[in-house]
């Protein structure tokens, strides 16, 4: 869950110490990033280029003495950035991301459990649909497990805002989800 | 509505203070349409959670090569079609070791009834002509060279080298794709149809060289 897990607090000064460690980075963080930026509504194309320029850009900003503080926000906020430069109507896509066959993501479902699982899923990406832009980039990237202050520097609003966006976000889909 | 509602999420995601986060969990002890509250958002996150991981799964089953739309692309093909166009009828005429050839949707099929030997004796013909029936009526009476009608080409009829770049932008396309441009030559020599088909040429294998 996102408030549970601060998983990535690496000493980041070893970052500039070699490849190991910013390779070790990169198994830890480019999943959640590409999750971040599937879920937003890139394909997975564009999000794995714009996780390999977020890293890229990450090399170069170490390269040159950039700081080393709270490297996981820095780069959702690269990535972030970087799906928004390529991709300006990505909440239009959104819907492409959520609309098509999810299926269940358990191996040991029943067919029975499947199907209610996919109408779960169907049922939680309309009401994803209905949530502003900006609710949905915090509420995606709380479940990516970034903390409300982390979650403000990449969106550029107050950790206020994020409390509140999150806060509403979460009550409209248990609401439009019945939960 | 309790006046704590609006605290219970960002109790469950640890966002309060200390102090402020202590007076929540009295207040929960006590208070059962809250504590349904915290359920019912502890809920909904798992779910969120569980779709992001269904949103991505589906998004790589549904992963195709970049490059298709672009081997797609109707610009591309138009300047293949307009560069066919002006090719010369004259050198696309069918072999004259061939019978008269006739479109393969009125030819009727007739089953080859070829013996080995004869397939190296076929002329380089062009991939539909070739797969175009000939009269063949009498199998055992007809020389061996007009039996093997459906045998592919060694090669094709007219290479054309066009480098990807005056297709398409550079670098839409990347290193290592090229185009194999199948042309159908109507009876009368004209260009009837060209289809592109993108390939790897790292795994294109030219099995039919020499």
């Amino acid at each position: 869950m996102s408030g549970d897990a601060a998983p990535l607090a690496l000493p980041l000064s070893r970052l500039s110490a070699g490849a190991c460690e910013a390779t070790t980075l990169y198994r830890e963080l480019q999943k959640p990033l590409l999750r971040y930026l599937v879920c937003l509504g890139l394909s997975s194309d564009e999000a794995q280029d714009v996780v390999q320029d977020a890293f890229l850009i990450l090399h170069r900003h170490l390269a040159a003495g950039g700081s080393q503080e709270n490297i996981r926000g820095w780069l959702f906020r690269v990535a972030h950035n970087q799906a928004r430069n390529r991709q300006n109507r990505y909440d239009r896509n959104f819907s492409a991301a959520s609309e098509a066959d999810l299926d269940a993501v358990s191996h040991d479902a029943t067919p029975e459990r499947a199907v209610l699982e996919k109408e779960k899923f169907q049922q939680l990406g309309k009401a994803m649909r209905l949530l502003t832009q900006s609710e949905r980039e915090c509420l995606l990237l709380r479940a990516s497990g970034l903390r409300y202050r982390e979650i403000g520097e990449v969106l550029g609003i107050a950790t206020s805002t994020v409390s509140d966006t999150v806060d509403r976000a979460i009550r409209k889909l248990a609401e439009k989800c019945n939960v | 509505m309790c006046d704590f509602s609006g605290r219970l999420i960002a109790w469950l995601d640890r966002e309060l203070p200390a102090e402020e986060a202590a007076e929540v969990e009295r207040h929960l002890e006590n208070c059962a349409q809250c504590r349904a509250g915290v359920d019912a958002y502890k809920r909904v996150s798992g779910e969120l959670d569980a779709y992001c991981d269904a949103v991505i799964a589906s998004g790589a089953r549904r992963a195709v090569p970049r490059w298709t739309p672009v081997a797609l692309g109707a610009g591309g093909v138009a300047a293949l079609v307009a560069l066919f166009l002006a090719i010369p009828r004259t050198q696309v005429a069918p072999p004259a070791s061939h019978a008269p050839q006739v479109s393969a949707a009125a030819a009727p099929v007739v089953v080859a009834t070829a013996t080995p030997a004869a397939v190296s004796s076929i002329q380089r013909v062009h991939r539909r002509q070739a797969a175009t029936p000939v009269s063949v009526r009498d199998a055992n009476a007809a020389p061996a060279q007009y039996h093997d009608v459906y045998a592919l080409p060694e090669e094709p009829m007219i290479q054309i080298a066009i480098p990807a770049d005056e297709m398409f932008p550079p670098g839409a396309v990347p290193e290592g794709i090229h185009f194999v441009a199948d042309l159908t030559i109507a009876p009368d020599g004209s260009a009837e149809r060209l289809q592109l088909r993108p390939r790897l040429a790292g795994f294109e294998r030219r099995t039919t060289q020499p």
